[in-house]
């Protein structure tokens, strides 16, 4: 079965890579960040955890920018390409195409989900890079002051921010996970990617909420900041374990259902 | 092109008692087929009758509500893989990736399969369909008997012992439809079963010589085009000197399925010889004249019509 999952998987790669809006996701991830940024250094400098280092160094740039894009950034992309990835064949009636073929309901959705996470990672990756390298340009490579006000070597820096990024990257596939579910229950690309946007912007509504204050640390959206742990000294663990299942929790059981659904419908278009 | 060589011996295509309904409402209701290998097996029947239902739980995209379904003797709807090896198939028109080449379309549909043969089947594919110089080309450009081919290429690099044809000839010109024709045939000629459905007569009597016809979901008629042929045969115009009463005496022979008064004459379908010789008997012991009985030579287009058009109203499902 792992030999059919990575030939779906290939599969959705060269068609992801084959189409226009999968680059111009790609394009989004870079280049919004930093028009984004530039917007609001415009308005003032930001406000934020290591954004006190913009202007003095160029390491960390990319986590500043991330805290910036808050929620919605990485939603959009994950909606986007989760939303469009089972609805889009549906609607064009290739699914049946491809499952007439010598794969299984499961081999074929388990390589979708596998090649969306991966589109996910590359596009945090070439975000990361071209913010930092953007970040480096403008304002050298020089030590970072962290969030517990401690100076940092910028090698030592740039080293965390791998991991940072990882992390980060977490809850944006949860976020994913529920586009990729709506993609299978709706069959349709406009309400699950939607409803993918909908559904992030409530978790981000629920995290201001007060009365629920006590909740707060085990919503999906407060994991998007779990990097800190690594800017603090001394250098933190609970917030990142709390991403890790957290994130596994929210993005678990949409996988799952879109699973048993999937395996049960009729593909009748 | 060839064929891949099967192992086992069992019927590619054995169903019984078929049914599927959508929203209460039965598409498909108790549909059996039993298709021999190396055949061109025709599935007739009009727009709506439940062919391309059937057609997709027999590929496994559609689950029945009852009824066994056997490709090669294994179940597509448990043993998925097992039963789908060796069987290809396009129902309605062709799906593909419109923003792909009809090279890489098949490419990447040849690399789900994995079943051993090298990417030189795909060449031959596009050969066999006469595609090879559009081959390169984005499908979005094609025409839509361009797609039509491609499509029973992306059949044909699976190297399928069975392959399954919903209405191939939809929007093909006639060069098209000539060319089609040809090639079920070279398939076939290589061992190839196909299972062609089509709510044209004409389309399928070029090619087949068993057929099933569907109306309403049900099954009306399963056998030889011959048979077909032969009842379309069995049918009389009776010029007699007393039409009405003679429509009274030939309704009560037995073996008379089908009798009705056409202007003046008496239009009747007989079972065999026996009843026929019933019928002169009863008109001569009546003392009517008989001045002619002629055998109606009915088309098969309209045997067609006659079994599908007595079947109950089809249900208001896209099937």
């Amino acid at each position: 079965m792992i030999g059919r999952i990575y030939v779906a998987y290939r599969g959705e790669l060269f068609k992801l890579l084959a189409q226009k809006r999968t680059w111009l996701g790609f394009a989004a991830a870079t280049i919004g960040p930093i028009v984004y940024l530039a917007l609001e250094l415009a308005q003032g400098p930001p406000k934020g955890p290591l954004a006190n280092n913009i202007g003095h160094t160029g390491v960390g740039f990319a986590l500043v920018v991330v805290k910036l894009i808050a929620v919605f950034g990485p939603a959009v992309i994950a909606a986007l390409v989760a939303g469009d990835i089972v609805a889009s064949e549906h609607e064009a009636g290739t699914l049946k195409t491809v499952l007439t073929r010598s794969l299984s309901r499961n081999d074929l959705l388990l390589g979708k989900l596998l090649a969306l996470f991966t589109y996910l990672a590359m596009a945090l990756a070439a975000f990361f890079v071209v913010s930092t390298i953007a970040g480096v340009i403008a304002w050298g490579f020089h030590p970072l002051v962290n969030i517990s006000g401690e100076r940092i070597s910028a090698l030592h820096a740039l080293a965390l921010d791998v991991p940072a990024v990882i992390i980060y990257a977490l809850p944006v596939i949860a976020i994913a996970s529920f586009g990729f579910f709506l993609s299978v229950v709706t069959g349709q690309s406009v309400p699950a990617v939607g409803g993918t946007l909908i559904y992030a912007m409530s978790l981000q509504g629920v995290a201001v909420i007060s009365a629920i204050k006590g909740a707060h640390p085990y919503l999906l959206t407060n994991q998007l900041t779990a990097w800190h742990d690594l800017f603090q000294t001394p250098t933190g663990g609970d917030l990142i374990v709390r991403a890790v299942w957290v994130s596994a929790a929210f993005a678990l059981p949409p996988i799952i259902a879109a699973l048993v659904i999937f395996n049960r419908r009729d593909i009748a278009v | 092109m060839s064929v891949r060589p099967g192992p086992s011996d069992a019927h590619p295509i054995e169903a019984h008692g078929l049914a599927k309904a959508y929203r209460g409402r039965p598409a498909v209701d108790g549909v059996d087929l039993m298709v021999r290998p190396g055949e061109i097996y025709g599935f007739l029947g009009p727009n709506g009758a439940g062919k391309t239902t059937t057609m997709r739980m027999l590929l496994g995209l559609v689950r029945p509500d009852a009824g066994t379904i056997r490709l090669f003797g294994r179940d597509p709807h448990r043993d998925e893989l097992g039963a789908r090896a060796g069987v290809a198939g396009i129902i309605e028109e062709p799906r593909l990736y419109s923003y792909l080449s009809g090279r890489r379309n098949l490419q990447l549909l040849w690399s789900y399969d994995r079943i051993g043969s090298g990417p030189e089947v795909i060449e031959e594919a596009l050969d066999l369909v006469e595609l090879t110089e559009r081959a390169g080309d984005r499908v979005s450009e094609y025409s839509q008997g361009m797609r039509q081919r491609l499509g029973i290429a992306s059949c044909l690099v699976r190297r399928p012992r069975l392959m399954l044809l919903d209405e191939p000839a939809n929007g093909l010109d006639p060069a098209g439809i000539r060319f089609l024709r040809g090639l079920l045939r070279d398939l076939a000629e290589r061992g190839m079963t196909v299972f062609l459905s089509s709510h044209l007569l004409a389309e399928v009597q070029e090619l087949c010589e068993r057929v099933a016809i569907i109306a309403s979901g049900r099954i009306v008629y399963e056998g030889s085009l011959e048979e077909l042929r032969a009842r379309a045969g069995r049918r009389y115009r009776l010029s007699v000197s007393d039409p009405r009463r003679a429509l009274s005496l030939c309704a009560a022979v037995p073996g008379i399925t089908d009798v009705a008064l056409v202007g003046e004459q008496v239009e009747l379908a007989v079972s065999g010889d026996d009843a026929l010789l019933a019928v002169t008997r009863a008109l001569v012991e009546a003392r009517l004249v008989m001045h002619a009985l002629v055998p109606e030579q009915l088309t098969l287009e309209r045997v067609f019509f006659e079994l599908t058009e007595h079947s109950p109203a089809p249900a208001a499902v896209a099937a």
